[in-house]
């Protein structure tokens, strides 16, 4: 177990490396002078040119900045945003924020889409199942804005039920509403793959000779269904949290959230590299590291799956 | 456990059915006379004509469905209505004027009108072209490209394989949107902002994807018997990845690709909201729904009609790609 989670930890690099290195180069060839942004289009004098320019290492051909950026990482050391704020201090003012927000959606996500998806898949074909298959549909089609803006429009102002906007803080019960527009495509994911999953698993030996042995129903379905089912369900939630992430920019565009999303919107927009690729790394971090998580879970849900 | 399902399909249900309704009512061992059941009839196996293919079954139970029939009529009047928008409304949807800003629908003009004045309803017809040419072309090319790779690498095997599973980690670490709007920031592609930028950017994220699932499929396929079979007796390795591996993977290419075609949809409508995706003079359902957000307490209709449109079409690929997995897949047209 150990030697395999060495392995994959080790196997973070080449991709970090990776996936850093392609942000980095696609911002670094996108046009516009971030200098000459930062002075608003008023005349800077050379010097002050200069010195900005060396302070951010802008004059540096491409390969010498990543490696700058890379050496400085090795310490901790993320780099300053245009404005002066070092990218650590934003991030760790944002980060907290959009995993709280992640977090809530998978939640939601996991927990509302296992229990729909074994009623779903243990009752298929019934009233039930139909209702929550085309719901499903329909929350995938739909795209994430404008079920965002609707549910803002109806709960958060018709019926205020909730705040429509999230404050400076991004406390837990204000993101709640975001969370669930965050996690509701994914919601629909995760009914329609438990239920197969289950149907599947629902007539399988094991389960009949459970059922034979006299086990309730409830308990059968829990341990002997439910367990065997999940497999493909934790696979996906676990690749679900980085596209949670990603896909946090147009929620929290929507519902005015100061997380992640926001903070990298805004560096993209405005060229500014330091930040874009610390937060872009931070998210392949996450990504890679549920994904490691995922398989570990394997060993648990399925006692044949065993790490050397 | 799929040996047995072949095993029930070949046999032939008709006679199962018979034997299982005779141990239903009489004791189990009960032997039919011979006179009852013909040797004939057991062993019936027709031999008039060729087998179905896997297509010519599939199509005979898509026909079937009502899922499969409603998309795919709800598909044909989308596209028809992409390739001549003329039919359907005489509005031209570039004639607005502010005396109507905001408007309610009226005779003519059945879904009102926006904040500029233009009419809603012919710049829902008229915005269906650009959203649908990202969709379709987007998945052609991801089709292509990785379709290609991901067949090289399951076949070939090797380095190649081991530099694609490098590289598709990678952009599977970068989110969709989010390396869209990255991309949507270079030089080359924010001057030229068009419907090709948009599918060309979408297809740079969307390939590994379906490379993955090609890769899979394919490696299942290459080591069936009938490919062997094709290199024992000769053919190049080259052509039976073409003439036997690859028709024989393209079941799961095809679904995924159909499914995946709403969603290009969606993502090119996300692009547009978040002011990176088509530029503003083009008419697309993005666009519109981006525009209608400022509006939304005051026109909330303005935001709807084209997000019901987008909704519905996207909607129906991911059906129609439902169906035909069903379709393809023998275990669930059963209904096991």
């Amino acid at each position: 177990m150990l030697s395999f989670t060495l392995k994959r930890i080790a196997q973070l690099i080449p991709v970090f490396i990776g996936a850093t290195l392609l942000v980095y180069f696609l911002v670094f060839a996108t046009p516009g002078d971030p200098i000459a942004a930062l002075s608003g289009g008023k005349p800077m004098t050379p010097a002050t040119e200069a010195a900005l320019r060396a302070q951010y290492n802008l004059d540096q051909p491409f390969w010498i900045q990543y490696g700058l950026y890379l050496k400085n990482l090795v310490t901790f050391d993320l780099g300053m945003s245009f404005s002066g704020q070092p990218v650590a201090d934003l991030l760790g003012r944002a980060f907290p924020v959009t995993a709280r927000l992640a977090i809530l959606a998978l939640l939601i996500e996991g927990v509302f889409g296992i229990i729909f998806g074994v009623i779903a898949g243990m009752r298929k074909g019934k009233f039930f199942d139909s209702t929550i298959l085309v719901a499903s549909l329909i929350v995938i089609a739909v795209p994430t804005f404008v079920l965002g803006f609707v549910l803002q429009f109806v709960i958060g102002v018709k019926l205020e039920w909730a705040k429509p906007t999230v404050s400076g803080a991004g406390t837990w019960s204000e993101l709640i509403l975001p969370a669930m527009v965050l996690g509701l495509v994914s919601l629909a994911y995760v009914i329609r793959l438990t239920r197969t999953s289950v149907i599947e698993n629902k007539s399988a030996d094991y389960v009949r000779t459970a059922t034979a042995k006299g086990l309730s129903r409830n308990r059968v379905v829990r341990v002997h269904v439910l367990r065997n089912s999940l497999i493909p369900v934790v696979t996906f939630l676990g690749a679900d949290l980085g596209s949670l992430m990603g896909g946090a920019i147009v929620t929290e565009g929507i519902f005015n959230v100061p997380g992640v999303g926001n903070l990298l919107y805004r560096a993209i927009l405005k060229g500014e590299t330091p930040t874009v690729v610390a937060v872009v790394g931070v998210l392949v971090i996450v990504f890679v590291i549920a994904n490691l998580i995922v398989d570990m879970l394997y060993a648990l849900l399925d006692p044949r799956i065993r790490y050397a | 456990m799929p040996e047995n399902q072949n095993f029930n399909s070949e046999a032939g249900l008709p006679v199962n059915r018979r034997a299982g309704k005779v141990s239903k009512y009489k004791i189990e061992h009960y032997v039919a006379p011979l006179d009852e059941t013909p040797l004939q009839a057991v062993d019936s196996v027709k031999e008039t004509g060729k087998p179905l293919s896997m297509w010519a079954e599939a199509w005979r139970s898509l026909r079937k469905q009502p899922l499969f029939i409603i998309s795919a009529i709800l598909i044909l009047a989308v596209i028809i209505v992409a390739a001549f928008p003329q039919w359907f409304t005489s509005q031209d949807p570039t004639y607005c004027a502010l005396e109507n800003s905001n408007e309610p629908g009226r005779e003519g003009h059945i879904m009102g009108f926006n904040l500029q004045g233009c009419d809603i309803y012919s710049r829902v017809i008229y915005g269906t072209r650009a959203s649908l040419l990202v969709g379709i072309f987007t998945t052609l090319i991801v089709i292509i490209v990785g379709g290609t790779i991901g067949a090289l690498a399951g076949f070939y095997g090797g380095w190649i394989d081991t530099i694609l599973a490098r590289l598709g980690d990678i952009f599977f670490a970068l989110p969709l949107i989010l390396g869209a709007i990255i991309v949507m920031q270079l030089p080359a592609f924010r001057d030229n902002k068009s419907v090709w930028t948009v599918i060309i950017t979408l297809a740079i994220f969307g390939w590994p994807q379906l490379a993955r699932i090609t890769r899979g499929a394919v490696i299942e396929a290459r080591n069936a018997d009938f490919v062997k079979a094709s290199r024992s007796l000769g053919l190049s390795k080259f052509k039976s990845l073409v003439k036997h591996v690859l028709p024989n993977s393209i079941a799961p290419i095809i679904v995924v690709a159909t499914v995946n075609l709403g969603v290009y949809i969606v993502a090119e409508a996300t692009l547009s909201f978040l002011g990176v995706g088509l530029p503003p003079d083009i008419m697309s359902w993005g666009n519109d729904i981006a525009t209608a957000q400022t509006q939304l307490r005051s026109n909330p209709m303005m935001l709807m009609w084209p997000a019901l449109f987008l909704s519905v079409t996207v909607l129906s690929f991911i059906m129609l790609g439902d169906a035909v997995r069903d379709a393809l897949d023998p275990k669930a047209r059963k209904g096991a």
